[in-house]
């Protein structure tokens, strides 16, 4: 901030004695406020539509977990909404409907959301996974999603890495996630090339 | 010269509506999305810029405007204009959503300096954080070639003259501009002066 003179800043010729204050008081203050913050490109827009997302629920949750899974869900749809992902995002043009959402937990308070699009004629369908509080890899290291059959990851979704705070990628995937237990995410340590240990689930 | 990218890059959002905060939340609360939209328009750098000094980090501060705004849509509804107007209401759900998101991820342990810190203690922060909200909220209504004299003559450290040679405008206009500014925010900030 620099501390700047009124009097050089403002000319006050004509103004009565109130007038003159009342701008001297604005001044101080705009000095006292500092510059606003500059917008990063990703908070320009706001959200563009309202839209409920179906939670799916995965028979592999015990009953107790599937409650809190659920409203961790829910809550991760409305912090979704705030992020423009739930709300019929357009991203290059590309509109994105979410139908479902999958919340998934971990160890050392990690939490991940998946967002589940519409299948397109094909049968292939989008989905936005985001992710905070898993830890970065070491350089070569990333996590993969895994959808889980008999308790096992066998279907890769996708690879990632993660920074500071929320990481949010998209994969695209053909398989019908009904068939499926759920997800997992398992860490995948430079140099190695079977699924790691699970840091996240369903 | 960092005002200069600031000065520059600041009038990115569409122009506000006029119908005060009050009337946007209780229009959102009834579903309006145009209200909400009004909302984010008017209140998104204000939320960031908060989310920026508290947290200190802009991808956590990101994450909490994101978190104000959906908090904002979800409780709308619950909003009492007479219990007060709506920028208090729509501070302390952004404070509550930043002091969420420092919980989240709580600093690491420090030593115990050994002499008493000069910097602001936690009511003065409140105050200035509280001034902040309300300058850079009003800030928003400006046109936006009063907005950009401000920026540039309040925090890019240029003189009058060289805002003048950097506007390509002479010097009587910066310090008109200057003056109509600090009078329209006068009149937005009306009562709280």
């Amino acid at each position: 901030m620099t501390d700047r003179d009124f009097d050089d800043l403002v000319d006050v010729e004509g103004l009565d004695a109130d007038e003159a204050a009342r701008l001297r008081r604005v001044h101080e203050l705009l000095l006292e406020a500092g510059p606003p913050a500059d917008l990063p490109p990703t908070l320009e827009r706001p959200p563009t539509e309202k839209r409920e997302a179906d939670i799916l629920q995965f028979p592999l949750l015990p009953r107790r977990r599937l409650a809190a899974a659920v409203v961790l869900a829910a809550a991760l749809a409305a912090a979704a909404f705030g992020a423009g992902f739930l709300v019929g995002e357009q991203r290059g043009g590309t509109r994105f409907d979410v139908v479902r959402v999958i919340p998934m937990r971990g160890s050392g308070g990690a939490l991940a959301s998946i967002q589940m699009g519409k299948r397109d004629e094909a049968g292939n369908w989008q989905m936005h996974f985001s992710v905070s509080g898993l830890p970065k890899q070491k350089e070569g290291g990333y996590y993969n999603l895994y959808l889980v059959k008999r308790g096992k990851p066998v279907v890769l979704c996708g690879s990632f890495r993660v920074r500071d705070h929320t990481t949010t990628v998209t994969f695209t995937v053909p398989y019908k996630a009904k068939r499926f237990e759920g997800w997992v995410v398992t860490e995948q340590p430079p140099g190695h090339h079977t699924p790691g240990r699970v840091v996240l689930s369903t | 010269m960092r005002g200069m990218a600031f000065a520059v890059s600041m009038p990115t959002i569409a122009p506000v509506t006029h119908e005060s905060d009050a009337e946007l939340i209780q229009r959102a609360g009834a579903g309006d999305r145009s209200a909400f939209d009004a909302l984010y328009r008017r209140y998104a750098r204000p939320v960031f810029g908060l989310a920026l000094r508290r947290l200190g980090d802009r991808g956590r501060a990101e994450d909490a405007v994101q978190e104000t705004f959906a908090s904002i849509w979800r409780s709308a509804r619950t909003y009492k204009p007479e219990r007060g107007p709506g920028a208090p209401w729509l501070y302390a759900v952004a404070r509550n959503a930043i002091v969420d998101r420092g919980r989240a991820r709580p600093e690491p342990a420090t030593d115990a300096p050994d002499e008493a810190s000069s910097d602001p203690g936690p009511p003065d922060r409140a105050e200035q954080s509280w001034v902040a909200w309300r300058i850079h909220r009003a800030l928003e209504e400006l046109p936006e070639r009063e907005r950009e004299v401000i920026a540039l003559a309040y925090w890019s450290g240029l003189s009058q003259s060289e805002v003048a040679e950097f506007l390509g405008i002479p010097l009587g206009t910066v310090k008109t501009r200057t003056r109509a500014a600090l009078q329209r925010l006068s009149q937005i900030l009306e009562g709280e002066l």
